[in-house]
């Protein structure tokens, strides 16, 4: 028996959706293990799996992340490609696949700002159908300092030294403000994933539960949304008066 | 992924870039952002006799919401209120041969003249020299 497979064998009992009822190999009948218990092969996980479904996590914002680096490790060890190199095709394309899902679950659910867009994403079908406010203000503010900033990066470091260094001080002020206002929002959006966590089970009262879930993915959606505006001002205002600064502006993102 | 060179083009040589005072007469303005990746769009219609004479525009953002919000102002130049109002993202993405993923860039185009058609009939509501309004978008 390979080592992988006594591995799974010692860890937790696990139950995720696997593609297929039937091993893709020697179609003996499967109960979703990740090897056939008949002829050992490797099976492909379901592409419809969740990410926290993966990795054997609640549907919770506060996670526990010890538990979700361990099992991504623990999963890592039974699919990763360079237990397969001596294997065939077709065990390999399922190794490449189950990690490649593996990975992306992993990485999405490490970082709380893309934990949270994804489950909103799961739980609203898209974030997109949430509407929320446009932020008017912010639009004012961001398109002045963006002129500020067009003004700034045209004149050349020789001439207006003195406009260009106002400019510069006020610039590096408006950065460290929203910098703090980006922290803020931060942790609005920790006490929304702590609200998310509170919430009760599906089985009390049906509608006022997805009243009271709406309005936290709302919540969440719309400090997400203002959080990305204002990230990209400040990415463009630590660009532009940065020492190393005068970066070439990328129009690919 | 390469951008069309239409794109290109008007990322090079933006179409009127620029802006109009908020409060002149006939000045109708629109302000949107895309969540998804932060952009802001800026865009400004003038109106005389119920026909857009000029159209401004400033975005921030990608070279694709720069395209299509600078094709917005040159189409938007001679239309009547009704026409703009009928201008639709699809027709932006077939003229800039937009990828699926840059697409958000022309809806967001189409919610700027929306914005900003909607800006000037309030206005004209306010100062009590509305003719018809049109129906609601």
């Amino acid at each position: 028996m390979s080592e992988h497979t006594r591995q799974l064998d010692s860890g937790r009992p696990r139950d995720l959706p696997m593609a297929r009822s039937m091993c893709w190999h020697c179609q003996s009948e499967m109960t979703g293990e990740y090897f056939c218990g008949r002829c050992v092969k490797v099976q492909p996980l379901s592409k419809e799996l969740d990410y926290f479904t993966c990795l054997n996590l609640p549907r919770k914002l506060n996670l526990d992340e010890q538990a979700l680096e361990e099992t991504f490790y623990a999963l890592s060890r039974n699919f990763h490609p360079d237990y397969y190199a001596t294997k065939d095709e077709g065990e390999k394309a399922i190794s490449l696949g189950n990690t490649a899902l593996l990975n992306t679950a992993y990485r999405t659910l490490k970082d709380p700002v893309q934990r949270a867009e994804y489950l909103i994403r799961l739980e609203a079908g898209s974030a997109k159908d949430i509407r929320t406010s446009p932020p008017a203000d912010l639009f004012d503010e961001i398109l002045e300092l963006q002129e500020d900033l067009e003004e700034f990066r045209s004149l050349s470091a020789g001439e207006s030294v003195e406009r260009r260094q106002e400019l510069l001080e006020k610039l590096q002020a408006e950065r460290q403000a929203l910098e703090t206002r980006k922290a803020h929002m931060e942790e609005r959006l920790r006490e929304q994933f702590s609200r998310w966590d509170a919430l009760p089970g599906e089985a009390e009262g049906a509608a006022a539960a997805q009243a009271q879930k709406d309005a936290v993915l709302t919540g969440m959606q719309e400090i997400l949304s203002n959080r990305t505006y204002v990230k990209n001002i400040v990415n463009d205002l630590v660009a532009a008066t940065s020492p190393a600064g005068d970066t070439e502006r990328n129009i690919w993102h | 992924m390469a951008y069309s060179e239409k794109v290109i083009d008007h990322y090079n040589n933006p179409r009127n870039m620029g802006s109009f005072k908020k409060d002149e007469d006939g000045v109708g303005t629109g302000i949107v952002g895309a969540p998804e990746c932060g952009d802001v769009m800026k865009l400004q219609i003038k109106v005389e006799k119920d026909t857009i004479v000029d159209a401004k525009f400033k975005t921030f953002g990608c070279g694709s919401a720069i395209a299509s919000s600078s094709l917005a102002t040159e189409w938007l130049k001679g239309k009547t209120v009704d026409e703009a109002g009928r201008i639709k993202n699809t027709e932006i993405v077939q003229e800039l041969n937009l990828p699926p993923v840059k697409i958000h860039c022309s809806v967001l185009a189409e919610d700027a003249i929306k914005a900003a058609l909607n800006d000037y009939k309030k206005k004209g509501e306010t100062e009590g020299q509305a003719e018809e309004v049109a129906t609601p978008v």
